[in-house]
């Protein structure tokens, strides 16, 4: 979320996501976002070739959100 | 590092929402934000995914309902850690934070505490298994020396202990 | 060392950078919105002695002589969120 952030702590491996804070795995009930979002981490793990890397998942948030609120509305949690 | 488009076609727009983060964090307290210098040495994984034991790092705030509430009254910040039992419910976990939107994980954990999403991949055979804990932490500690020294250092030597063979960080 | 800063204001007797890092705190970062919760917690703890009910009064006192200063400051600093929280006007909703 914060890239800036990210870049001064430098991590070996990092993805990074242009999403809103308390939300870094996703929206509620977006099952497969929140799947997609640890994969990409874990297929980094494998992938990355130096230290100080930054991925990113070009998901945009209101995408994400959209896709959130349509799986709520299938699940009857929102009219 | 990231792509963006102020056009109407073309890549989505990725850039980060809260721009100047870090500026604006240490220009209001100072020298209280991590800068390193330098890149770790980057460990290669040297075994399989489906053979690896994976704990989750977090400074979300989550802990076992019941535990001590992190200290979000403190001005100088919080340096405990928690440990979350990965056979953890949901239900059986709250969040003690002020310093992010927690509305949403109030709703489903999942978003910033994926506990059931990483219990599901170990079920799958994906990775090989998660460690006993997570551990968790909160994120307002401003002294980032008294950080690396006490809190990384015990949760570096507790997930080592764990036989973690890779750990998933987040922030929240 | 981090935070030296304010160690040096402490010692050198300049409350100035302290209590802008108390407003700070208290106001996520936004230092006028720290004034004001100052102010709101002074106001919640006024409201309950306007009637001069009954008080443990002992208890408050053998807290103060028997506590550290240490706890006794972190004590304070849980009482203001205690009464800012009771006004029913909470800031802390995470939105930095």
């Amino acid at each position: 979320m914060a890239l800036d952030v990210t870049e001064h702590a430098k991590p070996p491996r990092a993805v990074f996501l242009p999403w809103m804070m308390g939300h870094h795995f996703g929206v509620p009930f977006h099952r497969d976002l929140q799947r997609r979002v640890i994969m990409e981490c874990l297929g980094f793990l494998e992938s990355a070739e130096r230290s100080g890397e930054v991925r990113t998942l070009p998901i945009p948030w209101v995408q994400a959100r959209r896709e959130g609120i349509e799986i709520e509305r299938r699940l009857g949690l929102r009219p | 590092m990231t792509e963006t488009s102020d056009r109407g076609e073309g890549p989505p727009r990725v850039a980060q929402l809260r721009p100047g983060l870090w500026d604006t964090v240490n220009e209001r307290y100072p020298g209280s934000m991590i800068d390193k210098a330098d890149f770790v040495p980057l460990a290669p994984l040297r075994k399989p995914l489906s053979e690896c034991r994976l704990a989750f790092v977090s400074t979300s705030g989550t802990q076992p309902r019941g535990s001590l509430p992190f200290d979000t009254v403190h001005p100088v910040g919080d340096y405990s850690f928690r440990r979350v039992p990965t056979t953890s419910r949901t239900d059986e976990l709250e969040i003690h934070q002020l310093k992010y939107p927690t509305a949403s994980a109030n709703r489903d954990l999942n978003v910033i505490f994926p506990i059931d999403r990483l219990r599901e991949l170990a079920d799958e055979g994906v990775i090989g298994g998660l460690t006993e804990n997570f551990y968790t932490f909160i994120g307002y500690n401003m002294d980032p020396e008294r950080l690396e020294r006490t809190l990384a250092e015990d949760i570096a030597t507790a997930i080592s202990e764990e036989g973690a063979d890779i750990a998933l960080a987040a922030p929240a | 060392m981090s935070l030296q800063y304010l160690k040096d204001a402490a010692a050198a007797g300049d409350p100035e950078k302290l209590i802008r890092y108390v407003r700070l705190h208290f106001g996520d970062g936004n230092e006028e919105a720290g004034r004001r919760e100052i102010d709101k917690a002074w106001v919640e703890a006024l409201k309950p002695l306007l009637d001069v009910p009954p008080t443990d009064r002992e208890f408050i006192l053998e807290t103060i002589r028997t506590r550290d200063p240490a706890t006794l400051a972190h004590l304070f600093f849980h009482l203001h969120f205690y009464l800012v929280q009771r006004s029913g006007e909470w800031i802390h909703d995470g939105n930095l």
